[in-house]
Parts: C-alpha cells; sequence; structure tokens
C-alpha cells in the first residue's frame, strides 16, 4: 500500500509549489527590497501599504486598469458575437465548406504570434490604429478568435439536428433559429469563452507593447513591465504591481471556476 | 412540397453564407494577409525603416540553414525545452488527474489551486520566478539553506548548460494544472464497471492503469501533447521576463530570436526565420498526430 | 491560455491546405510601402527653431526612475512658456532599444526622444528622423569634447545628456579596511586588492553575470588596456581583429583569473542581487558603473563612494584609468508637429541650473557645462571628469548578436569554460553575422 502514503506526500509537493511562491509575492509586496532578501519567507512585520500606493501613483497603474478594462470588455464582446455567428455557420453548414471555414479559423491556434507581428504593425500604423484602444481591441479579437470559434464551435455541434428541423418546418430562417435555439443553449459556453478570451486578453503583452507608445493607452502588462527601472527592479514594487494586475483574474477565476473547466475540455471527451 | 422545401433550404444556406463573413474579414485583414506578406518580406534585405530594399530570393533561408549557429542554438534550445516540457507537464497532469480524480471536497479544492497559476499573466510568472531562481537572495536558494541543505544551492538559469530546463520547470508550473483538468475530464468519461470488472479478475492497480486508464484516456492524451507542445514551443513573454531581453545564448528560444532579429532591425531575415519557426510547428504537430495514431 | 486543438485528420489536411492557398493568394506592396513614416528622406528637414513653443510635446526615453525630476523640470518648463506642455512617454530600456526606431518614426510619439549611443543613434540618423541641431544654440551649453556619441560625418544630430562611467563602483569603507589607500597601478596589485578584501571577509568583485544587459560592463575596462587600438570591437565588427587573437585571450584569461573573488554562482546572479550585496556593505567593488550610485543609495548604503577600474597590464603600460560612456541622446523629430516647443525643452535641459536639477536628483553626472554637482556621491567620483577615460568600447559594437556572443564569452570562462574554447565559439557566431 506504498500508493497510500505517496498521494498525499505528491500532493502536498504540489500544493508547496505552487502556494509558496505566490505567497512569498503577497508577503513580499509588504516589505522593502533589504527586508525581501534577506528573509523571503518569513510574513511581513511591519504591514504597510507603502508598496501599493507607490504602484498606483508612479507606475501609473490606475489608468492602466481603466484601459485594460476597456479593451478587454471591447474585446470579448466583439469576438462573442463573430465567433458565435462564424461557428453556427461551422456547425450548420451542409458538406464541406463548414469544415473548411472551421479549418482556417482555427489554423491560428498554430501560428506563433510572431510570424505576422512584422507586417501587423506596418498595417496597423499605416490604418492609424497603433497607439489607440480601438486598434488593441481589433488586434486582440482577431487573435482570440481561433480560440472562440474552436470552443464555440465544439459546443455548437452538440446541438441536435431536430431542433433545427423542426424550426425549419416552421419556415424559420438562419437568423431565428440563430437566435431562438442556438444561443438560449450555448449560454453556458459563451459564458465559459468569455471567460477565457477575458484572461487571455488581460493578460496579453505582446501587443501593447508592440503597439501602444503613450502613456495614456498603457494596459496592465504593460505598465508592469515599467516597473522594471533601468538598472534595478524593485521588486517589492513588482510585487504590488503583479497583485494589482492578477487580483481581477483570480477573482472572477474563484467565482466562476466550472467555466475554465468545461471550457477547457469542450473537446477532451469526445473521442 | 419537397420542391419549396428545397428552394427554402437553398435560400437559407445563402443566408448562412453571411454568418461567417465578419469572423473572416477580421481574420483575414489583421491576421492572415499580414502572416502572408511575411513571406515577401523574408525574401528582401528590407531593414525596417529605409524605403528601399533589394529582393535576395532564397537568400536568407539558405542563410538560415547553413551558416547560423545562433538561430541553430535557438531551435536547439526551443526542442530541448519542448521535449522536457511535453514529458514533464504530462506525466504531472495524469499523475495529479489520477490523485484529484474522484470529486471530493479537498480534491476540488487542489484542481482549483492546481490551475490558478495558469490565469496569471506571464510577466508576472517570470517576475515571481526570477525571484524563485535568484542565486543570491532568491527563494529556493534561501529555502535550501534554512533546511540546511546548502551543498543543494545551485545556480540555475547561470548555467547555460541547464537554463533550459529551469525554464521548463517555470512552464511546467504555470501550466499542468490546466492540463490536469483535461486530464480529469478524460478519466471522468470512463465507466466505473471497467475497473469493477478487472478487480473481480484479480487485476492490480497497475494493471487496470495498463488496460483500461491508459488506453481509455487516450483522446485526452492527444489533446494535452498537441496542446503543450504548440504552447511550450511558442514561449516568449516568459523567456523575455525571466532571460532578459534580449536572452542570452543559454535561453534563446525561436520566438526570442525571431525577436532579436527584428530589434537587429533586419526585417527580411526576421520574416524568414518566423516562417522556419511556423513550418517548425506544422512539422512537429504533425508528426505527433501520425504518432499517436499509430499508437492508439 | 487557449483551447486544444482536435482536429480530425482530414480537417488537419484542409486546415493546412486552406492556410497555404491564403498564403498564395494574398499579394502585397513592398515592404517600403510600410515604413510607417509619411516620407523618410534621409535628408531631414532643417529644424524649425523658432516659432512660438505650443502644444504638448511628447518625450520618449527610457529612464524610469527619472520621472519624477522630468516631471518637476517640466513644471518649471511649462511656467516659462505656458502655452507648451510636456509629456513623458517611458519604455523599459530594453524595449526602447528595441522599438524606439518604429516609436517615434512619423513622429506620432518622441517629439523630443533620447537615444542609445551607437546602433539606435546610427540607425534613427539613416531613418532621417533626427532635425540636425548644428548651429543651434542648445549645442553651446555642452562640453564639446562629449557630445561626439551624437554626431555623425560632422552634423550634430543629438546631444548625450548623461555621463556615466561604466567602471566598478567601490566601497571606499572596505578598501580602507582592506588596506588600499590608492588604486592598483597594475594587474597583479588589482589581484592583491581582491584577495586582500577576501581576506577581510569581504565580496571583493560583485558581478551580475547573470543579466546579460550589465554582465558585459565589466569589459569596457577589463579590454581598455588590453586593446591593440581604441576601435577594438568595431575591428571585430568588420573582421579586422577576431576575439581568438591574443589581446582578448588574454583578457579571457584574466576573467578566469577573477573567479575566486566573485561571489559564488556569478553566472546566476542578476542586478538586483548584486546591487542589494553592494549596499549592504558586503562587498568591496560592484562590477556595473556609476549609474548605479543612486540605486544603492535608495538602497540604505551609507560608505562612501569612488569608482576604480582594474588596470590589466603591467604598471606603465596601460593607456587608460578608467572608461566614460555619454548617452541618453536628446534629439528632435523631424517630423514633429509641435518642433518649436520640442526644441524649447531641449535648450530649457542643456541650461546649467536645469541640467544640475537633473544631475543631483538623479545620482547622474552630465555633458552639460558649468553644473554645480551638490549630491555628494556626484562630487566624490567628480576627479574622473578629469582622468585619463576612454569611450566606453562595449557600445561600440553596432550588431546585438555579435555584442552578445562576445560578452557571453567572458560569462562562459567564468562558468568554466577554457578561454580558447569561448573564444572559438564565439568567433564562429561572429563570423556568421559580419555577413
Amino acid at each position: 500500500m506504498l500508493h497510500k502514503t505517496i498521494r498525499p506526500v505528491v500532493l502536498l509537493l504540489g500544493a508547496a509549489a505552487v502556494v509558496l511562491p505566490l505567497l512569498v509575492v503577497l508577503f513580499g509586496t509588504f516589505k522593502t527590497l533589504p527586508q525581501l532578501f534577506d528573509s523571503p519567507l518569513s510574513p511581513p512585520g511591519s504591514p504597510t501599504l507603502d508598496n501599493y500606493r507607490r504602484a498606483v501613483d508612479e507606475g501609473g497603474l490606475g489608468a492602466a486598469f481603466t484601459n485594460s478594462l476597456v479593451v478587454t470588455a471591447g474585446a470579448v464582446l466583439l469576438t462573442l458575437v463573430v465567433a458565435s455567428l462564424a461557428a453556427f455557420f461551422c456547425a450548420r453548414m451542409p458538406g464541406r465548406a463548414g469544415w473548411a471555414v472551421f479549418g482556417v479559423l482555427v489554423a491560428g491556434l498554430a501560428v506563433p504570434a510572431q510570424a505576422a507581428i512584422v507586417p501587423q504593425y506596418v498595417l496597423f500604423d499605416r490604418l492609424g490604429l497603433t497607439d489607440s484602444l480601438l486598434g488593441l481591441v481589433l488586434v486582440d479579437t482577431t487573435m482570440t478568435l481561433p480560440t472562440a470559434v474552436f470552443i464555440l464551435g465544439a459546443f455548437l455541434r452538440t446541438i441536435p439536428e431536430e431542433l433545427y428541423e423542426a424550426a425549419e418546418l416552421d419556415g424559420a430562417g438562419p437568423l431565428r433559429a440563430f437566435r431562438s435555439i442556438a444561443l438560449p443553449l450555448t449560454r453556458p459556453a459563451l459564458a465559459t469563452t468569455g471567460i477565457f478570451l477575458f484572461v487571455m486578453d488581460w493578460n496579453d503583452l505582446l501587443y501593447p507593447l508592440l503597439f501602444v507608445r503613450s502613456q495614456e493607452h498603457r494596459t496592465l502588462p504593460l505598465a508592469l513591465l515599467d516597473f522594471q527601472g533601468e538598472f534595478l527592479t524593485q521588486y517589492p514594487l513588482l510585487f504590488a504591481g503583479v497583485v494589482i494586475a492578477s487580483a481581477p483574474v483570480v477573482v472572477v477565476y474563484v467565482l466562476l471556476q466550472r467555466h475554465f473547466v468545461s471550457g477547457l475540455t469542450a473537446g477532451a471527451v469526445r473521442g | 412540397m419537397s420542391s419549396t422545401r428545397s428552394a427554402r433550404s437553398r435560400r437559407a444556406t445563402r443566408a448562412l453564407w453571411l454568418f461567417p463573413v465578419p469572423a473572416l474579414a477580421l481574420y483575414l485583414f489583421f491576421f492572415a494577409y499580414p502572416t502572408a506578406q511575411a513571406v515577401q518580406y523574408a525574401l528582401t534585405d528590407w531593414d525596417g525603416y529605409s524605403t528601399t530594399y533589394d529582393n535576395v530570393g532564397l537568400r536568407n533561408f539558405t542563410e538560415l540553414a547553413t551558416g547560423d549557429d545562433v538561430f541553430r542554438n535557438a531551435a536547439e534550445n526551443n526542442l530541448k525545452l519542448t521535449v522536457t516540457v511535453v514529458l514533464a507537464q504530462t506525466a504531472l497532469a495524469l499523475l495529479l488527474a489520477l490523485y484529484l480524480v474522484r470529486t471530493t471536497r479537498a480534491s476540488t479544492l487542489l484542481r482549483a489551486l492546481f490551475f490558478l497559476p495558469t490565469v496569471l499573466s506571464s510577466v508576472s510568472v517570470a517576475f515571481v520566478w526570477r525571484f524563485v531562481y535568484d542565486p543570491d537572495g532568491g527563494l529556493l536558494n534561501s529555502g535550501l539553506r534554512a533546511v540546511g541543505l546548502d551543498s543543494w544551492q545551485s545556480v540555475y538559469l547561470g548555467n547555460p548548460d541547464t537554463a533550459v530546463f529551469w525554464l521548463a520547470v517555470t512552464q511546467v508550473w504555470f501550466h499542468a494544472g490546466q492540463m490536469m483538468v483535461v486530464y480529469v475530464a478524460g478519466l471522468q468519461a470512463i465507466p466505473r464497471e471497467l475497473y469493477e470488472a478487472a478487480e473481480l479478475d484479480g487485476a492490480g492497480r497497475w494493471d487496470s492503469f495498463r488496460h483500461i486508464t491508459w488506453p481509455l484516456v487516450a483522446p485526452a492524451t492527444g489533446i494535452v501533447v498537441a496542446y503543450t507542445t504548440v504552447q511550450s514551443f511558442k514561449a516568449f513573454d516568459l523567456v523575455l521576463g525571466l532571460g532578459g531581453n534580449p536572452p542570452g545564448p543559454a535561453l534563446d528560444l525561436l520566438s526570442t530570436r525571431v525577436y532579436t532579429t527584428f530589434s537587429n532591425n533586419e526585417f527580411g531575415y526576421a520574416a524568414a526565420q518566423s516562417l522556419v519557426f511556423m513550418a517548425l510547428i506544422a512539422l512537429l504537430t504533425w508528426v505527433q498526430r501520425r504518432a499517436l495514431r499509430r499508437a492508439a | 491560455m487557449s483551447s486544444p486543438r482536435s482536429l480530425d485528420r482530414r480537417a488537419a489536411l484542409r486546415l493546412f491546405g486552406a492556410a497555404g492557398l491564403g498564403l498564395a493568394a494574398a499579394a502585397c506592396a513592398g515592404p517600403g510601402g510600410g515604413s510607417g513614416a509619411t516620407s523618410s528622406s534621409a535628408s531631414p528637414a532643417a529644424l524649425a527653431t523658432s516659432g512660438t513653443p505650443e502644444g504638448t510635446v511628447s518625450f520618449a526615453h527610457w529612464r524610469a526612475e527619472d520621472k519624477a525630476v522630468i516631471a518637476d523640470l517640466i513644471k518649471a518648463f511649462v511656467r516659462k512658456y505656458p502655452d507648451a506642455g510636456v509629456e513623458q512617454d517611458i519604455a523599459p530600456s530594453a524595449d526602447y532599444q528595441s522599438t524606439a526606431l518604429r516609436r517615434i518614426q512619423g513622429s506620432k510619439t518622441g517629439d523630443l526622444f533620447t537615444a542609445f549611443r551607437g546602433a539606435q543613434f546610427q540607425q534613427i540618423v539613416r531613418a532621417g528622423v533626427y532635425a540636425p541641431l548644428t548651429g543651434t544654440a542648445a549645442v553651446d551649453n555642452y562640453r564639446a569634447n562629449l557630445i561626439g556619441p551624437g554626431a555623425q560625418a560632422g552634423v550634430q544630430y543629438g546631444l548625450p545628456y548623461q555621463l556615466v562611467f561604466n567602471m566598478p563602483l567601490a566601497n571606499t569603507d572596505a578598501l580602507d579596511k582592506a588596506g588600499h589607500t590608492a588604486a592598483p597601478t597594475d594587474w597583479d596589485g588589482f589581484l592583491q586588492l581582491l584577495d586582500d578584501l577576501k581576506t577581510k571577509g569581504y565580496t571583493p568583485l560583485a558581478w551580475p553575470g547573470g543579466d546579460a544587459a550589465n554582465a558585459g560592463q565589466l569589459l569596457n575596462t577589463m579590454v581598455m588596456n588590453n586593446a591593440p587600438t581604441d576601435d577594438a570591437f568595431t575591428k571585430i565588427e568588420s573582421g579586422a581583429y577576431k576575439v581568438t587573437d591574443d589581446w582578448f585571450l588574454t583578457t579571457l584569461e584574466q576573467y578566469a583569473q577573477l573567479v575566486p573573488y566573485l561571489q559564488t554562482r556569478a553566472t546566476g546572479s542578476t542586478t538586483d542581487a548584486v546591487t542589494q550585496l553592494f549596499a549592504q556593505g558586503r562587498a568591496g567593488l560592484l562590477a556595473t558603473g556609476s549609474f548605479q550610485m543612486a540605486g544603492v543609495r535608495a538602497l540604505g548604503a551609507k560608505f562612501p563612494f569612488d569608482l576604480l577600474a582594474p588596470i590589466t597590464t603591467a604598471a606603465g603600460k596601460a593607456k587608460y584609468e578608467g572608461v566614460f560612456n555619454t548617452t541618453f541622446i536628446l534629439g528632435v523629430n523631424s517630423a514633429s508637429k509641435v518642433q518649436p516647443a520640442a526644441y524649447a525643452f531641449l535648450e530649457f535641459l542643456g541650461d546649467p541650473a536645469n541640467a544640475g536639477v537633473y544631475a543631483n536628483g538623479t545620482g547622474q553626472h552630465v555633458t552639460v557645462q558649468g553644473v554645480d554637482y551638490t549630491n555628494t556621491d556626484l562630487k566624490a567620483v567628480a576627479p574622473w571628469l578629469t582622468k585619463k577615460t576612454l569611450l566606453a568600447p562595449r557600445f561600440q559594437f553596432l550588431n546585438l548578436d555579435i555584442r552578445t556572443a562576445v560578452e557571453n564569452a567572458t560569462v562562459a570562462v567564468v562558468g568554466g569554460k577554457k578561454p580558447a574554447q569561448a573564444a572559438e565559439e564565439a568567433q564562429r557566431v561572429i563570423d556568421q553575422k559580419r555577413a
């Protein structure tokens, strides 16, 4: 019964490996840099919100937070609309066309973003969409479309044909079928996908890094990078920024956990 | 009756064609078209800011293939990283899933905990782990000193031979929980009766795993392996955060190599590199699919 | 996070087919069409220095730690020119190194902008982004012998604002304790100094080997006297010299001799960690540069500073006592819509009083003449302004890949690699990248 003892040991080690670094970060936000280096593992002696205050004031995290919210909300909504329409087509179109469109859209999952950044930068720049929140919404929407189409497509294919047939007999066109049958049934899937997109858009660094130039359009991950002073990283400040930037995602995760799981396993169980 | 129906369904089909238009328009214009432009850039020596450039044909590609140790080194690192992460993360995800497949309060909590790192941003994770690996005041060495294992202290990312493997550890910490969830779903779909029957036949724990669990969880394994491959192959923010910008040879990957070449204002060469990078991902994915199907 | 892919084989085939079609069907304009600049002619328009300073100037730079001081200067500037304003646009230095040109082309940002000495400055010149400053009043505020890095072919394109010494920072208390009041004049003397520091329980030389950006700073002083010419690294890039030449092999061997005097596991050390070690008074020397004085003070260090470079030759053979660098090159954007205001702010920064506010507030020396240094550390290091120093060799590299290869050879030697082998590997990369 070796197994009986191994299991708790493995799980305990795993839990420690996840919790410890995060705890050190959390504690670190209440320390000075020397304190952090001297005893990273100890709980903070005198809790002070100084690092958070400085992170918000000096790092301009307030404005960045708002930008992240605007960009994320815009991109998530836009992606859900266009992706659900496209996924509906992929699920409903008879013959090869549905699969072909699905294939084209999902192909993006395998393409590294670096493949397109140079021409993408040039294109957005010519359209005047660099250094604008709209540009970020558009590029985030584009880059998360494959994921959204993939998850929604998997859900939409599970809707039985009979439901549509009944509607078609009543003379419903595709738009009504989409509105009155597909949408109500995929509401949980939409929530799941929305949360997925939220995490992706909220954490995106590459595009803000490439596109955003001015302070006023900075998103959170980019503002975080600014915490690295030129020659000295202020770990405690950086950690405060990490906590501020991660808090919304973690809260959403804790509240809506099951959606994360169902989105991830959308295609996993079907053999 | 049937003719009107087919006419109507033809009309319906035509209307249906409008549905993917917005998605395709966005995707083709903002993503596929720029990606294709990379092909054109790759045939030039454009530096990214001059108004003139020369078409150099396939020279960028021949240079990549025959005389670029730096690129080859990045490709090797990338391969080491991907192979390590795929093996370690798949094994760990499956182990955790097996331990946590039953839905009790404790395992639900642990599942949530292991999944947590996945929702953080790569920048955050990189900063956290920079501190973990810091050989002087960092978490790992401080921890080892605290428990009297001074001789176990290491230089981590500072050793060029092992730096990539430490990067792999961070990547596994970051995403193992995500893959565990896929495995849990796969495991939960296996009918209990199979195990009960096997137990009646006197099969041990290992036998049931070999003859029931492993074969039946194969679809999930396929997804975990394919996804982990692409994910670790594309690692970028994490490397910049951990290895600096540009990262040294020990942590240079294909994604950072493309970015550094781009920073060096060799746009044409960077585009050629990015295409090779894409081709490698496609190839790797294809090889895996074949291997997995053969195994199934 | 995105979701896993599960496509059957046929779908996968179609997928690649479709992607291939997409690639084949796309036709596009030449790369030149996308430079982002409306017209990036190589001969930029003359600078508009006249005209009222009005409008908001975007000031692009990479010094996050100078933000507050610059903000104070901006307030004073706006009091002087009420119709003008300045917004700071700061990017971390590594990003600035790689993206600045694209950010400032077409002047969507960076009406006034900074550049690193060397590769970046030259690229921006070639791209025609600088409005030349030759003959403007702003230039007269600077020491003529220090602003060379902002000029090319006789034209002053930009004005390097910061003067830094890229040589080890010394804890003079520790040096006193180890019995050294004067800097060693030869290599053996330097090793002796390190040995005495070690005996007294100090980490003799704290070196951030794990941080590529700063690990290479030590190379400046290690080669300043070993190299046969002052432009040795330029010649490495041109192929005239090789890192397998004797002078560089000697340098690498000297690196190997330093190993016992570096902190343990030095090849992984971050700048933060060694700065911390030095700030706590536990190290004799910090192998980065004068630019870290303010940072070390911020960590609570109370001991006095000096600079101290290793002399790598025999006594009397040394040409230089140290190295300096002028960087943070200020330039006005040729495409700026608010050029008069951008120029006015440039001139404002060059005023000795304002430059003094900047210098004393940030702990950096400046290239402006007649600045009164009141900051203790700046005063302590001031004698170096008149010593025999060489413009930092490390920044002669124009190709980042070649620079990385050379600097990495030094890190590899510290990590235990044989100098000859490290040099050979680096030379291979250099030969490939020189093409």
